[in-house]
């Protein structure tokens, strides 16, 4: 076969070259090593061959006993410290081999030699290391660091500023490490390399947006520098003729707008800034591929942004470039996650995005090849699916959109099964009968799989979808869920070890629980595995939230027949628990309004039944709940006032009056003051010994005077 | 609820049209999977008559002033089965709507004419004659004042003869979530009276359910 004899040939060739790579002779040595480099350059295949026939240990060996002083070491340390550059660049598997020689701080080393050419190679080669987050970690905290890192910023040599800056833009991530650069003057020797060449200014954009991401005391130091001249600097440089230099002196305002949302907020400069993104993004290189990410992080969470990028025609711009297709995966997953921050509150976007046809480019992109792609085609799917209007509508509940999520379930990376549960979990808030489609689909199954997988997120997310599943799901439809996940493992859900999965399986319960009464029952599965699962993890709340959806569990059984009620009274208020220290008073004295409101809302619920109502009276309910009726939240207050009204509301048999002769008239209002019972109490006294001396007259008589007199008494006619 | 097409437009005011409560906030009873059932008064000069209504919650974001739901009406002469409609909800909350409707054919006197309907709302009239009610603090007044507009039929054709031009001016009460609304659309008839009331699906007690977008 060809092939076999070419790589053959190749293989002998190499081998000859590990040979010369380990001659005694300069010459020859310095000889293999530029055929080594020149071979690599740009040539990812070539790397990776060389890479696995150890040529990198080689050259390593060739770097650390080259002789600096003399002609030929010299030249041999140059070339050697550029082919292991050359391996490191862009190929993590070449920055692992140099890593392992011990190449690096070696390298190191060598910037502090007299002889110029060598500090240039070595600055270079450690440059394209720093690329890599396989680089080690730059430790800024030690003085003598530090000061070698000013040093370099300091230099008149363009690769130990550039150096300077790559360890910069590689090693600087928490604040603390953001400070300790602020503070030894890191930003004032950034500032003086804008003035620098193309690629100082670069370097040195890039390093400050590093330092001043998400910091606000780092922000706060900059925008004072030179009077704000540093600033207006890097603003003007968004002007540049240079397309990368406007993309880093964009990412950099963005760090400083995003940390502190006091600069920068002029309706001027942001628009300025979506604009040149936009028109950044018809770059076909790696500005254009970036161009969408740093559009991205300037519109996220942001609705004035996105309303400007939707004026400035985003949307149809991000259409066209998906109708253009293939992009790079790089490009499409860009365009996808800046598509799904573009929709993820704005009405008019989603509207734009669905008119102009883009969801069926999206749902094509649910099936590429590239993992990355794929989560982004799902988080787009979210975002523009959280939207009522349209799950209404059922725009989203069909086969060519929900086979593909489905499968996607069982995709081989997480962060894909965690994006496509997300789309899945908006998609399922159906309020036509359209679930089935899901089920048919056999999105359950996985749904119901994912709920057992050891990843929390996993499990999170996909209880989450079957929350918003059975969310006003009709019985028949509620019932095959059921069936499907089980009582067992409904009430180990509620028990989960992550709260945010005991939350989500509680709201889950509750929606079971809602809708038509027979629901009720999915609660008593099992011999009540799972309303006893509910009060368990109620008395180990660890969340006000799990309390919250605990007390709606109760809340919606409460609201069933007589057995039910007594059902929660008996998980509220077990016969070893004192009434007063029960768990249902702790909620209803929260210090959370949505607490004490679901809290409130079990208590209404429980008083339509006289039997439990006496109970909650003894345990000490009723006086909790009188201290609630002028809460400072008015949903509370409100619910308070309807509980007490059930307590002090009498009904007919506390109003009957029995009288002597065997009569027993029942009084056929309901008063709901406590005054207007002792009134009553009182009258009917009187009128009990009025009629008792006229009690050989007709019943129906004595009921007609008594009901006349009661009226008049208690109406005034 | 959808209305039929080209009512006459005679005047024919409801009288009495007090008995509106409604509410604003957080409140419960006008969370999503909250249902009400009523009817809504489509009388004319010519026929008293009343339909069916019932309402579903279906979304609310009050950071928006935004709510929204389904509205079905039962008996409609003109259609074979129950028509449904979506309709999408502006909360007057002084941040994001005011009373002043600024759109859907509404002046300030339409307005102020249909607000007055609700007893609930004379405590505001003097400061809404003067700039809409948008200095107004109405986040602990246990009424809501709303507009909803339906926005699609779920499930009948546009050219089944009912037309959804109007919207609602609706109020609703946070004690017991009973609503009224007038319905307004310059060619229906005037001031149709909806009145609504919480149902519980046959429990005794209330109960809730909840979805979380994400």
């Amino acid at each position: 076969m060809p092939t076999t004899s070419s790589s053959s040939v190749n293989r002998l060739c190499s081998d000859l070259i590990l040979d010369r790579l380990a001659s005694t002779d300069c010459q020859i040595k310095l000889k293999a090593i530029r055929e080594v480099k020149n071979q690599i350059i740009g040539n990812r295949t070539k790397k990776l061959s060389y890479i696995k026939l150890g040529a990198v240990p080689a050259v390593a060996a060739v770097l650390a006993e080259g002789d600096a002083n003399s002609d030929c070491g010299s030249n041999l340390i140059v070339q050697s410290a550029a082919a292991l550059g050359s391996f490191a660049c862009g190929v993590e598997a070449g920055v692992r081999a140099v890593l392992d020689t011990g190449a690096f701080p070696h390298l190191f080393r060598l910037l502090s030699t007299s002889d110029e050419k060598v500090v240039d190679a070595a600055a270079r080669s450690l440059r394209m290391i720093y690329q890599s987050k396989l680089a080690p970690k730059y430790e800024f905290f030690q003085e003598e660091n530090m000061e070698f890192l000013l040093s370099l910023l300091r230099s008149e040599n363009e690769n130990l500023t550039g150096l300077g800056a790559s360890i910069v833009i590689h090693s600087c991530g928490t604040s603390s490490e953001q400070n300790t650069l602020c503070h030894a003057g890191a930003l004032e020797k950034l500032i003086s390399l804008l003035d620098g060449s193309i690629s100082q200014r670069d370097a040195s954009l890039e390093s400050l947006a590093a330092i001043l991401k998400d910091n606000p005391e780092a922000v706060s130091k900059f925008v004072d520098l030179q009077s704000g001249r540093a600033l207006s600097s890097v603003i003007e440089l968004t002007k540049d003729r240079y397309s990368r230099t406007r993309l880093l002196a964009c990412t950099c305002l963005i760090c400083i707008k995003n940390s502190s949302s006091c600069y920068l907020h002029d309706i001027g400069i942001k628009t300025k800034l979506v604009y040149i993104l936009l028109e950044l993004l018809d770059d076909h290189g790696q500005v254009g591929d970036e161009a969408s990410f740093a559009l991205s992080s300037l519109i996220a969470e942001k609705e004035d942004l996105q309303k400007l990028a939707f004026e400035a025609n985003a949307i149809d711009k991000f259409y066209d470039y998906l109708q253009n297709s293939p992009l790079n995966p790089k490009r499409l997953e860009g365009i996808l996650l800046v598509l799904a921050n573009l929709c993820s509150k704005l009405e008019c976007c989603r509207s734009r995005f669905l008119s102009l046809q883009v969801l069926s480019l999206v749902v094509d992109a649910l099936t590429h090849d590239n993992a990355n792609v794929r989560t982004a085609a799902c988080i787009c799917l979210r975002s523009v699916s959280h939207s009522i209007k349209n799950l209404s509508a059922g725009r989203f509940m069909n086969e060519r959109i929900v086979i593909p999520l489905v499968q996607l379930l069982s995709d081989l990376s997480t962060s894909v099964q965690v994006a496509a549960l997300g789309a899945i979990s908006n998609i399922v808030v159906d309020f036509t009968p359209r679930k089935s489609t899901f089920i048919q689909c056999g999105g359950l199954k996985e749904l119901i799989q994912l709920t057992k997988s050891m990843d929390s997120t996993l499990r999170l997310n996909a209880v989450w979808a079957l929350r918003n599943m059975v969310f006003l799901a009709d019985n028949m439809c509620k019932q095959g869920i059921f069936t499907e996940l089980t009582a067992p493992s409904i009430a180990s859900l509620i028990c989960d070890p992550e709260p945010s999965v005991q939350e989500q399986a509680l709201a889950l319960v509750r929606n079971f629980v809602d809708g038509c009464v027979d629901s009720i029952e999915f609660a008593f599965a099992e011999d009540g595995l799972i309303i006893d699962a509910v009060g368990r993890q109620l008395r180990k709340a660890s969340k006000t939230e799990i309390g919250i959806q605990g007390m709606y569990v109760f809340c919606n059984i409460a609201s069933g027949n007589e057995f039910h009620k007594e059902a929660v009274m008996r998980r509220l208020f077990p016969q070893t628990e004192n009434g007063t220290h029960s768990l249902i008073m702790k909620f209803l004295q929260s210090n959370d309004n949505h607490l004490r409101t679901a809290a409130a809302w079990v208590i209404v619920n429980l008083s339509f039944a006289p039997g439990a109502r006496d109970r909650l009276r003894n345990f000490g309910i009723v006086s909790q709940i009188k201290s609630m009726v002028n809460d400072s939240c008015m949903d509370v207050k409100l619910r308070a006032r309807l509980a007490l009204g059930q307590f002090t509301t009498v009904r007919y048999p506390a109003f009957s009056i029995s009288f002597q002769n065997g009569v027993t008239y029942c009084f056929p209002f309901t008063l709901t003051s406590q005054s207007s019972v002792r009134a009553f109490q009182f009258c009917s006294a009187l009128l009990t010994s009025a009629v008792a001396y006229v009690s050989s007259m007709p019943r129906d008589s004595i009921v007609v005077d008594i009901h006349a007199s009661l009226v008049s008494l208690f109406c005034g006619s | 609820m959808p209305v039929r097409e080209l009512e006459s437009s005679t005047l024919s005011q409801v009288s009495g049209a007090n008995s509106g409560q409604s509410t604003f906030q957080a409140c419960t009873l006008l969370s999503v999977g909250q249902a009400f059932s009523g009817t809504q008064n489509v009388s004319s000069p010519q026929k008293d008559e009343a339909w069916r209504v019932n309402v579903r919650i279906q979304g609310c974001d009050l950071e928006h002033g935004y709510l929204c739901g389904t509205m079905e009406a039962l008996n409609v002469p003109m259609a074979d089965t129950p028509v449904v409609t979506f309709w999408e909800g502006e909360i007057v909350d002084s941040k994001n709507y005011t009373f002043f409707t600024g759109k859907w054919e509404a002046t300030p006197e339409d307005d102020i004419r249909h607000w007055t309907k609700f007893p609930s709302f004379s405590p505001f009239m003097a400061q809404v004659e003067v700039d809409g009610g948008k200095s107004l603090d109405l986040s602990n007044y246990p009424f809501i004042f709303m507009r909803w507009k339906e926005q699609y039929f779920v499930n009948v054709g546009t050219d089944c003869g009912l037309t959804i031009a109007g919207f609602y001016y609706v109020c609703f009460s946070c004690s017991d979530g009973s609503i009224s609304g007038f319905y307004y659309d310059p060619n229906s008839s005037p001031f149709q009276k909806l009145e609504l009331k919480s149902t519980n699906d046959g429990r005794s007690g209330f109960s809730f359910s909840s979805y979380e977008l994400q």
